[in-house]
């Protein structure tokens, strides 16, 4: 096909080439006005050729796409079991596409490209899920997407889009999936720990950033500690920075700040309504030993 | 003359047009990701299915494409998934209408040479305010168990019911042994006398020796390692071996410091490069 075509542009230059000579000499002779129109019948005659040959060619084209497609028809004639055996391979196609979630990413094909949806989980527990839309262009865009505004969508893909769109959407998953940890335990903290808190939980969009005055005893009358828990690290779900201030009204003493250091380090190293789970768990233990 | 003129204009048309038909697909630019490639070359050749997506076989092409798609991005390939479920609901919590449902997974498929079998149970529970969806149980069978440095990762997958991770991590894990694995028979073919793999094919350390002085061995450790986070690292480590009486000469300890040096250099060069430039180091290639 490509000789074809090399072939008919070369005619087709040379043509040219014939035409603007026709043209010269036309303008010098006018006697020359029969030679003229036999120029451009002969170039009649050659375009007519070189449009031939395409047209056959697009019909051996036709023929072919035709002749593969009709292989994917339904044929009238399909014995029942053939059908059933089909169907119940799409079935079980259709539930492996859905099994996919679980690895984090999922998606279908679209006209324009490929809509990816990505879950996220903590602890076991399924969260919310979140999609971009592909258009598989050059380059590479987003069509539209549910990514909050918080997580550097932007930056993530300038990064990576156009050279790996595997790492892109690995690195946005990691940003997701670590939002969505921070959050469900802020989340828990507030719905589960009420009694222990001061005053509501303090906290941003990306919940990276949270304070709250909390007490260690359920039953305990003032709120001694103050917390500030920076992650400055979007991919993770536990803390870089936590910062406990003692402002209770007892004197400072060894134990205030030995408990104070060690609150620090819990909250460093477990999810934060695990933190308090086990401050319960202490209190429970306390009280065992007050009645025996 | 015009009219001659105006059948050239016409047949030069008809041809761009017809050229135009005939144009073959553009072919799309090396990709660096395998995933988006594979994606290209399904859209051209699934175009004609989008106008019949109505009939069964399309249909079954279309999702063979998407699976295909997803296989490649993730690396996990699913063979097969079912599911059932089992509702828990009381009556005493139907009234507070709150419906509790167990339902029961079963999964297998493969990531590579690793295949694996999951079973977990999800619970999810609908109340008037929010719908929760928990894992409850996960058990995970994977072959080949060869990898020891999987099976703690397995463990520690299960108890925290991590199916996310199980897959991420299996995925990076996966693709590093490859790529050690392809590194250390590279090295193995182009230095086919001095580099000896131990283990094999799945050696996770290769000796390089001088073919001059067989008494001394480097031997490069390269562990692959998940942590807590689930996190994939590569582990590199250098053993030396040497005749004693070349301890005994070794005033400069050079033998001693090398492998906090392959250590700096594995930073500086990166894994290939350093390992090749230990390999010259030993003198090897310099006789061809």
């Amino acid at each position: 096909t490509a000789g074809t075509l090399n072939l008919g542009l070369g005619v087709l230059a040379h043509l040219e080439r014939l035409e603007t000579q026709t043209n010269r000499s036309r303008k010098n002779l006018d006697p020359q006005t029969e030679t003229a129109e036999s120029a451009l019948e002969a170039k009649i005659h050659k375009l007519r050729c070189l449009r031939d040959k395409l047209r056959a060619e697009v019909k051996e084209r036709q023929a072919r796409v035709k002749a593969s497609t009709a292989s994917v028809e339904p044929d009238q004639t399909l014995e029942v079991n053939e059908q059933e055996a089909v169907e119940g391979k799409q079935e079980n196609m259709k539930a492996i596409l859905q099994a996919y979630r679980f690895t984090g990413l999922s998606g279908k094909l679209t006209s324009r490209g490929v809509c990816v949806c990505i879950s996220t989980a903590f602890e076991g527990n399924l969260l919310g899920s979140y999609f971009v839309d592909l258009v598989i262009q050059k380059p590479l865009r987003i069509h539209h997407h549910s990514i909050p505004v918080f997580i550097p969508l932007e930056e993530i893909s300038a990064k990576y889009l156009q050279t790996n769109i595997q790492h892109f959407l690995f690195c946005l998953c990691e940003h997701l999936n670590a939002y969505a940890g921070r959050k469900y335990q802020a989340d828990q903290l507030q719905s589960d720990f009420a009694g222990f808190l001061a005053g509501p939980l303090r906290r941003n969009s990306l919940c990276n950033l949270l304070s709250f005055t909390y007490k260690v005893e359920p039953h305990g009358q003032s709120f001694p500690f103050c917390a500030r828990l920076l992650y400055k690290d979007l991919t993770t779900t536990l803390p870089t920075d936590v910062t406990i201030t003692y402002q209770g009204t007892d004197a400072l003493s060894t134990s205030w700040e030995e408990q104070r250091v060690c609150h620090e380090n819990l909250f460093l190293t477990k999810p934060l309504h695990q933190v308090f789970t086990s401050f319960t768990r202490k209190g429970e233990k306390l009280d065992m030993s007050l009645v025996s | 003359m015009d009219s001659l003129q105006a059948e050239v204009r016409a047949l030069e048309a008809e041809i761009a047009a017809l050229r135009r038909a005939c144009e073959e697909p553009r072919t799309p630019e090396e990709d660096a990701s395998r995933a988006l490639k594979s994606l290209q070359e399904i859209q051209q050749s699934d175009s004609g299915a989008w106008a019949s997506s109505k009939d069964l076989k399309g249909h079954l092409g279309h999702l063979e494409s998407e699976l295909l798609f997803l296989s490649t991005l993730t690396g996990i390939n699913i063979r097969s998934y079912s599911m059932r479920t089992e509702d828990l609901t009381s009556t005493e919590k139907t009234e507070q209408s709150i419906k509790k449902v167990l339902q029961k997974h079963r999964l297998s498929g493969n990531c590579h040479m690793v295949t694996f079998q999951l079973e977990f149970q999800i619970l999810e529970i609908q109340s008037k305010e929010r719908l929760s969806s928990v894992i409850t149980d996960l058990n995970i069978i994977m072959e080949p168990t060869e990898y020891s440095e999987l099976s703690d990762f397995v463990s520690r997958a299960e108890d925290r019911r991590d199916l996310l991770m199980f897959f991420q991590s299996l995925h990076f894990f996966v693709e590093w042994c490859e790529y050690r694995q392809r590194t250390f028979e590279h090295f193995k073919e182009k230095y086919p006398e001095a580099v000896r793999l131990p283990e094999g094919a799945v050696s996770s350390c290769m000796a390089v020796r001088s073919p001059r002085e067989p008494g001394f061995e480097l031997i490069i450790v390269w562990r692959i390692q998940i942590d807590d986070g689930g996190k994939v690292l590569p582990k590199l480590d250098l053993l030396t071996k040497a005749p004693r009486r070349a301890l005994q000469l070794d005033e400069t300890r050079v033998l001693e410091t090398a492998p906090r040096g392959f250590r700096a250099l594995l930073g500086v060069l990166g894994i290939e490069a350093a390992l090749e430039s230990l390999v010259k180091s030993l003198g090897v290639g310099e006789d061809h």
